[in-house]
């Protein structure tokens, strides 16, 4: 034993340490100050890749023409509805602190939240002006849309499945099997299916619609219904996820409370509501918030299912990022709306520590 | 006796590994897995070009193909992405309208010089066709065809609604009459009109651009001023949007399933290219399908000028590509444009005088119906950023019939957009 | 078991039938011939049952298809990443669990900062990174830029530091270097948490679509989701439904079974890491 050369704690740790380190500063560290870096050039792809000395050093112009317009101003009613909400849940934010009903953290983040919804909105271009780039903030916009109906969607369905097959009997696996099923599907194969699925000659959808006496709704080409329909297609596909980390939350529930609940006659509705919800608290943010990280990244079901159409309506941010750097070739601009996410996706997992830290 | 067949074996061995020259090719059109090698029988875009690339793989002494695998939606971005990471295919299609970005930068071999090398003879190109993989006075491409716009017309349903003279379909010289006959066509048949995707792939788009050269009239100039939002402009979305309002087509339909309806009997014309006549050709003659009296016709003038939309095919090979592994690419062009009859085949037309003036050309199916494409053959001055604009178009124009978002709002902002393409 | 536990199976297992509707219908669809698919999709009750039934369309696929070398590739990607993935996060996981060392607290708060980066935000400088090095078209271009995950990394921190402290202790009051301890202790230990972790690459690296997307572009190292994708388009009519359809099956086939045989461990694996994590 003595013979062999020992080494000491700390230099075993960097030598544990070493392959994680290497890949990360390798393969996320620096591309992405390089992607910063890119940001700040006029880059084309092709003229870069055949001449390296093609770009050009345009400082935050890839920004302001991203993200910015011509004579830009501000109003409070921009966006009524918004904005209205917003001033709302500023208001509700400090009364409902001053009333001790919420802690301190969640009134700061309800108030950031409402702050934000207040001001952003108000952006608007003046007489005469106009964005620069008309299509990216609507784009943000349809992320966004996308993200508030996949989430709750995806998180309500997955919670209701997981405390219902919360038992162990044979049925209830295999229940519980078949709803995660489709998550292991490729995301190639879930748009295979659900675009025929949803296609008005084709689609099985229309076919029962038909036989019913309906009209087939044209749900991949229609405004209305496009956005839906890739919901609809995700909440399918990624619920098996979320379910299986209620179940493991629903686990940790001492079975002791539901007994003496049933003994003031809470059962079924009853105690879901009073006793499962509130235990689940912590399991039910940590979803959200590794959904919403998720699915601001949807990128598959949009281009392969509808092409961002029609009319944009499903454009969503992943893929403007992607058209604008591979079908229009600029790099630089598409690494500025790249920064873009990652300064959204940052906050949301700063939020997601922070949960961790208070109640964890 | 034990080492003589020893020998033997190596040699036949060595003369059977002759080291083969990997051509790896690229090319949209979709996949068709069991296409053979015999290029006279295949049916369809996929299945003849693979056939015709299986030939070469076959015929072709040390060289072997590698076909990338390549769907239409990814396709540039997949080869630009290819040319920037160092590795472009050694062979790949492109459109005529892709040049200016592709050759602009310096990525596609000029190849003016080691055609006839090559053995392919470019005097038997039609001038158009040598225009097409022209720039700046160099050639980059061997040209594979010209595609048009075209109207797919089910002949038994025009005659239902009296829209038949002569065997010849009668079709509109005006956007007013275009609305007359697609009222007539429904009080008779009770089908809708007109067909075609002006949901999703730009067939929408390219009718009305050649709505708008018919008059004279284009998206921008040469010298890169948008003109959209115009009376042209107007003219010719309006002369679509008539159908619409009044209930006689519908504008939902992408491509499978325009091309659906028309193929089961549920509209009158389908306005799609040059590349499905062939197979709606064979379609028709099925039992089970819908449509069994097929035609096809010239794109109609409904204003001053006969246009069409079209653009063409053709095989380019990147510029790093050098010494033996060039000059087997160059066989392959050599080979593609050798089997210049087979791809017409599909219904493209050809860019070879010979081919187009021998007589197993002339007696293809339907060809003599729509001779009249090559005359009004139109496309949007070069621009390096034809893809951006099109699409730009493509959402505008959705947002026309899909939103009901006023049309001249739509074309101002389209031509903003487009200026500010043109701008960068 | 009363009588509303029977209830309430029955009523779950409606919803579960109509979640599994959508893949019954592909198995369907990709049984019944091109020709008839072409016309109508609804022959026997809504297409829902395979009749007429062919298997030509799998007969196909097996003759010309590209799809099992897709699969194959996408095996090799995923399983090469989940080994990554599993080596990089266990063996860092440990040390920020248990080691001490000078600058530890520094090198916690850069992962919790990459934590931050989503892998679309990095997608593009990836892209002109992996071109210079000449590394597009190959398995690992594929595989290298997903093994940077500092989630994988807190996963198996969290997880070590929950194993009680005196097992390890004992080990090296014996003499039993870090190094054996952490392979022969701690690592037998950690199963769970690493099936977990396994379980989770491997459905990410599985459906990974963006990277390879803009990575390969040589049908060597298409994976069988971009594969797919290639020939959803609109204008593979050659193709036919039932053959999309078919490879669709195949496609998905090896990994259901996978997941039907492991899911014991899938779910229970799941549980345990999740009430920790």
């Amino acid at each position: 034993m003595a013979s062999r050369s020992r080494l000491s704690q700390a230099q075993a740790a960097w030598l544990l340490l070493t392959p994680f380190l290497a890949t990360y500063a390798l393969f996320l560290v620096y591309p992405f100050f390089r992607g910063v870096w890119i940001s700040l050039h006029d880059w084309n792809l092709l003229a870069v890749a055949f001449n390296p000395d093609a770009k050009e050093f345009v400082g935050t112009r890839n920004y302001e023409r991203v993200m910015w317009g011509k004579d830009i101003t501000w109003s409070l009613f921009n966006a009524p509805i918004l904005q209205t909400l917003g001033l709302v849940g500023l208001v509700l934010s400090v009364f409902l602190r001053r009333m001790n009903r919420l802690s301190r953290f969640n009134a700061i983040a309800l108030g950031i939240v409402s702050v934000l919804l207040v001001f952003l909105p108000g952006f608007h271009p003046g007489e005469g002006g106009r964005w620069y780039d008309r299509r990216f903030w609507p784009t943000v916009g349809n992320t966004l849309v996308f993200v508030a109906f996949a989430v709750p969607g995806v998180t309500i369905s997955a919670l209701l499945l997981a405390a219902a097959l919360n038992r162990e009997t044979r049925a209830m696996g295999a229940l519980r099997t078949l709803f995660f099923l489709s998550q292991v599907l490729s995301v190639t194969v879930v748009t295979l299916i659900w675009q025929i699925m949803f296609s008005p000659r084709q689609g099985l959808i229309a076919n029962i619609t038909e036989t019913l006496g309906g009209t087939p709704i044209n749900w991949l080409t229609d405004q209305q219904f496009a956005m839906a329909a890739i919901v609809i297609a995700t909440v399918w596909w990624s619920l098996g996820i979320a379910m299986i980390l209620f179940l493991a939350g629903l686990q940790d529930i001492s079975k002791d409370i539901y007994e003496a609940a049933a003994l003031d006659n809470a059962r079924g509705w009853k105690a879901f509501w009073f006793i499962t919800l509130p235990n689940l608290t912590r399991t039910i943010s940590v979803v959200v918030i590794l959904q919403i990280i998720l699915h601001f990244q949807v990128f598959g079901q949009a281009h392969l299912m509808t092409q961002g159409g029609p009319n944009d309506s499903t454009q969503v941010l992943v893929r403007y990022i992607y058209q604008t750097g591979f079908r229009d070739s600029e790099l630089g601009r598409a690494s500025a709306m790249a920064v873009f996410l990652f300064l959204i996706m940052g906050s949301f997992s700063i939020i997601q520590f922070v949960i961790g830290r208070e109640k964890g | 006796m034990k080492y003589v067949l020893l020998g033997a074996a190596m040699a036949a061995g060595v003369a059977t590994m002759a080291p083969a020259q990997e051509i790896t090719l690229g090319r949209f059109f979709g996949a068709c897995e069991d296409a053979g090698t015999d290029t006279t029988t295949s049916d369809g875009e996929a299945c003849i070009i693979q056939s015709i690339i299986n030939a070469a793989d076959a015929e072709l002494d040390g060289i072997s193909i590698n076909t990338l695998p390549t769907d239409w939606g990814n396709y540039y971005d997949q080869v630009k992405a290819a040319y920037a990471g160092g590795t472009p295919p050694d062979v790949h299609v492109m459109h005529r309208h892709r040049v200016p970005e592709f050759a602009g930068l310096g990525a596609l071999a000029e190849i003016s010089g080691e055609l006839e090398g090559a053995g392919i003879d470019a005097s038997d190109w039609s001038p158009a066709a040598l225009d097409a993989v022209s720039y700046n006075g160099g050639i980059y491409g061997v040209p594979m065809d010209f595609h048009a716009n075209l109207w797919h017309v089910n002949m038994d349903l025009m005659e239902e609604a009296g829209l038949v003279m002569d065997g010849k379909p009668v079709l509109p010289t005006s956007p007013d009459e275009l609305l007359a006959h697609a009222q007539q066509f429904k009080d008779a048949t009770g089908q809708d009109y007109l067909a075609a995707d002006f949901a999703q792939f730009p067939i929408g788009v390219r009718v009305v651009l050649a709505l708008m050269w018919q008059q004279d009239a284009n998206i921008f100039t040469d010298d890169g001023t948008a003109t959209i939002n115009n009376e042209a402009g107007q003219n010719a979305v309006t002369a679509i949007t008539q159908l619409f309002d009044a209930g006689l087509a519908n504008p939902q339909l992408n491509y499978a399933d325009s091309q659906q309806a028309f193929l089961n009997g549920e509209a009158g014309i389908l306005v799609n290219g040059t590349w499905v006549v062939d197979f709606y050709t064979a379609e028709a003659a099925k039992e089970e399908v819908g449509l069994d009296n097929y035609y096809v016709a010239d794109f109609p003038t409904l204003f001053e000028t006969g246009a069409t939309w079209a653009d063409s095919h053709m095989w380019a090979i990147p510029s790093s590509l050098e010494g033996e592994q060039r000059a087997a690419a160059l066989k392959v062009l050599a080979f593609i444009n050798d089997h210049n009859i087979d791809w017409a085949r599909t219904g493209h037309m050809s860019v070879r005088t010979s081919v187009v003036e021998s007589a197993e050309y002339q007696a293809l199916p339907h060809r003599d119906e729509y001779t009249g494409t090559a005359a009004i053959a139109r496309d949007t001055p070069p621009s390096a950023r034809y893809g951006a604009i099109q699409d730009v178009l493509n959402r505008e124009l959705q947002a026309i019939w899909l939103t009901d978002k006023p049309v001249e709002t739509a074309l101002a902002d389209a031509e903003i957009e487009v200026q500010d393409l043109l701008d960068r | 078991m009363n009588r509303s536990y029977y209830w309430l199976v029955l009523g779950i297992s409606i919803p579960a039938f109509l979640w599994l509707v959508p893949t019954i219908w592909m198995v369907s669809l990709s049984f019944q011939p091109n020709e008839v698919l072409a016309r109508t999709t609804s022959s026997t009750f809504f297409g829902l049952i395979p009749l007429p039934f062919t298997w030509d369309n799998y007969a196909a696929l097996f003759t010309f298809g590209q799809t099992p070398w897709w699969f194959l590739n996408s095996i090799i990607v995923a399983v090469g990443m989940t080994l990554g993935v599993l080596f990089v996060s266990t063996t860092a996981g440990y040390v920020l669990a248990r080691m001490e060392f000078p600058f530890k607290r520094t090198v916690m708060v850069i992962c919790l900062i990459g934590l931050m980066v989503p892998e679309q935000a990095v997608f593009i400088p990836l892209y002109t990174m992996f071109a210079e090095f000449g590394w597009h078209n190959s398995y690992h271009a594929l595989i290298l830029p997903r093994m940077a995950v500092p989630i994988g990394v807190f996963l198996m921190m969290q997880f070590f530091k929950a194993i009680p402290k005196d097992i390890e202790e004992a080990a090296r009051l014996d003499g039993v270097t870090w190094l054996k301890i952490f392979w022969y202790v701690m690592l037998p230990l950690a199963r769970p948490a690493m099936m977990t972790l396994a379980i989770l690459t491997f459905l990410y690296a599985w459906n990974d679509y963006l990277w390879p997307l803009v990575s390969a572009q040589q049908r060597e190292y298409f994976t069988i989701t971009l594969g797919l994708a290639s020939i959803q388009s609109n204008f593979a009519q050659s193709e036919g439904l039932g053959r999309v359809m078919a490879s669709g099956v195949i496609a998905s086939l090896p990994v259901v079974i996978l997941f039907l045989i492991f899911q014991r461990y899938v779910v229970q694996a799941m549980t345990a890491g999740g009430s920790k994590g």
